[in-house]
């Protein structure tokens, strides 16, 4: 399972990809917005989203895990 | 012409027991140096490995502790012609802990690199201080500290990692200017799994608490990590070619080379307009310097700021750049310290230093300010300000508060400065300033959502824009991106101007 964490502090802005969803490594599964900056949530690999924790307008923390992909299915 | 008594030259010498005597030292020497254990590579093979081939002159190769050799192999050799000192943890010897004998023969090495002016490599693969040796083994470690500060003010040093370093071999690398780890193979830390687990019980394996992947990316305590020792000493003869041999030495020069075509044409529109927009700070770089080999150091560690080695128009510059494809291009403490200690060596041995400015500010909180990111922010002025090599600073998108002063600024020592036409710098982003600045307008507005984003408009064409710190002149000039790279040649050419060669010319 790999997981998609948010690499700084920051508000979820808006949340693209759903469970169930396949995705490639490197689409853009969320985007995150903080310091007036717009940062992309990106797919370190291949797979199938497995589980969307992360909520629009929730505060996440560095490292904390967002979306869930897993690369074998 | 000789005389009768001259003895024969080809015939061998009969009695002549004192050639036959070196002759079976030499071979007992390298029956020392030779067993590998697990290695692939012995410690003299490793030097003769780094340096050009053929040019390592090992000093003292007969030089013992008691039964077994020194512990170290230790000479010099070239870097495509330019002198460089090595020394060579030899694992071979009681896994390369040093003694008193090898810390003298790392101190020899060091004193003739600091005395005559040569890159000195440590080549480590040790487990710290040789427990037998007592407290000779720690007064020759702190030897060795002493004379790695006193080589900061002198020379370029280099500690590549090449097993499992421990105690005053792990501290040494510390006091050294970059550290370059083999992944897999070297660790550091202040004693092995064994210890932490007798002193505190911790359970931990060696690549836990030391592996190339904590060093680099979380601790910062190294700056590189390559794959193979081929790789590491590839890394090191290619960092070396950007740094002169000593504090004063003319740079290492190179011909001109165009930057990357197809990211000169995408210059000038690589940033997008939109402030929040991220993109590939990069990319921007291949379009301002030299095509061929840059070397980023700590790839992975504070990685919102970019800290590496390229050329200009054949000459060697450091740059520092926000990189907002990372964490935005925010400075906080991990990002601040990263570029502190690059600007700093690069202060050190007058290596111009290249700013590209795209900095949302440092990142406020809790967090970086538990982690103390006033000091390590003051670490980053500080070296600004104290570095002596030319410094020129390029504003590409924007510059708020602090960070815009900590980026390199003029106020900072900047030789000049310039900001691209789109650039925006501002004592904070065009959306905060107007929330604090109309409180009032936008408490009682009707809809303070599109009278914040009017106000915000308006700020940012009429007090954010860069005309103002022009016209000031704390920039030098607004420029056009594809204009990047010809005005910063032009400034660097006349900065580091050769008078000798002016005089001849």
């Amino acid at each position: 399972m790999h997981a998609a964490r948010a690499e700084i502090v920051a508000n979820v802005w808006k949340v693209l990809a759903r469970e169930g969803d396949q995705v490639g490594a490197g689409d853009t599964l969320a985007v995150l917005e903080t310091m007036k900056m717009e940062i992309p949530v990106i797919a370190g690999v291949s797979g199938r989203v497995n589980r969307v924790l992360a909520a629009e307008g929730v505060i996440v923390q560095e490292g904390d895990v967002l979306i869930e992909i897993d690369e074998n299915a | 012409m000789a005389q009768l008594e001259t003895p024969p030259v080809a015939a061998a010498p009969v009695g002549n027991d004192h050639r036959e005597a070196l002759e079976q030292r030499r071979r007992d020497r390298f029956a020392r140096v030779e067993p590998r254990g697990r290695r692939v590579f012995t410690a003299r093979e490793r030097a003769e490995m780094f340096v050009d081939a053929g040019s390592f002159v090992e000093m003292t190769p007969l030089r013992k502790a008691g039964a077994t050799g020194s512990g170290v192999v230790t000479g010099w050799g070239t870097l495509e012609g330019r002198p460089v000192v090595v020394a060579s943890h030899d694992a071979a010897v009681a896994s390369g802990a040093i003694g008193a004998v090898m810390a003298e023969s790392i101190m020899r090495a060091q004193r003739l690199a600091i005395d005559k002016g040569y890159p000195i490599v440590y080549i480590n693969d040790s487990g710290g201080a040789q427990i037998n040796d007592g407290i000779f083994a720690l007064h020759g470690c702190g030897g060795i500290f002493a004379l790695n500060v006193e080589a900061q003010g002198r020379i370029p040093q280099l500690s590549l990692i090449l097993g499992p370093c421990a105690g005053a071999a792990a501290y040494s690398p510390a006091l050294t200017d970059w550290t370059i780890m083999v992944k897999d193979q070297g660790q550091m830390f202040l004693t092995g799994p064994d210890i932490v687990k007798a002193a505190t019980g911790e359970v931990v394996s060696a690549e836990d608490i030391g592996g190339s992947a904590l060093h680099t990316a979380t601790s910062g305590v190294a700056h590189l990590e390559v794959d193979s020792e081929e790789e590491a000493f590839a890394a090191a003869r290619l960092l070396l070619g950007f740094v002169p041999a000593h504090v004063g030495a003319p740079a290492v020069l190179q011909p001109s080379r165009p930057a990357d075509a197809v990211a000169v044409e995408e210059l000038p529109g690589l940033v997008p307009d939109k402030s929040s927009v991220v993109f590939d700070m990069q990319r921007l770089l291949d379009g301002v310097l030299d095509a061929g080999p840059r070397l980023e150091l700590m790839p992975t560690h504070g990685t919102s700021i970019l800290t590496l080695f390229g050329r200009l128009e054949g000459r060697p510059v450091g740059v520092v750049a926000n990189q907002p494809a990372s964490r935005g291009g925010i400075l906080d403490s991990k990002s601040s310290v990263k570029a502190a200690r690059f600007v700093d060596f690069c202060g050190r041995f007058g290596i111009p230093v290249l700013t590209f400015v795209d900095v949302p500010g440092f990142l406020p909180g809790t967090v970086e300010e538990g982690r103390g990111v006033i000091t390590h922010g003051a670490k980053l002025l500080k070296a600004y300000i104290e570095t002596k090599a030319p410094k020129l600073t390029v504003i590409v998108r924007k510059a708020y508060g602090g960070a815009y002063i900590a980026m390199g600024a003029r106020s900072l020592g900047a030789d000049f400065t310039w900001a691209w036409s789109g650039s925006e710098i501002a004592v904070m982003g065009p959306g905060g300033a107007v929330t604090l600045l109309h409180k009032r307008a936008l408490r009682d507005a009707e809809d303070p959502i599109a009278l914040r984003d009017d106000l915000a408009a308006e700020y940012r064409e009429n007090v954010a824009r860069p005309y103002l710190a022009a016209e000031a002149g704390i920039v030098d000039d607004v420029i056009l991106p594809e204009e990047t790279r010809g005005r910063m040649a032009d400034a660097l050419r006349m900065l580091t101007h050769d008078h000798h060669a002016d005089a001849r010319g």
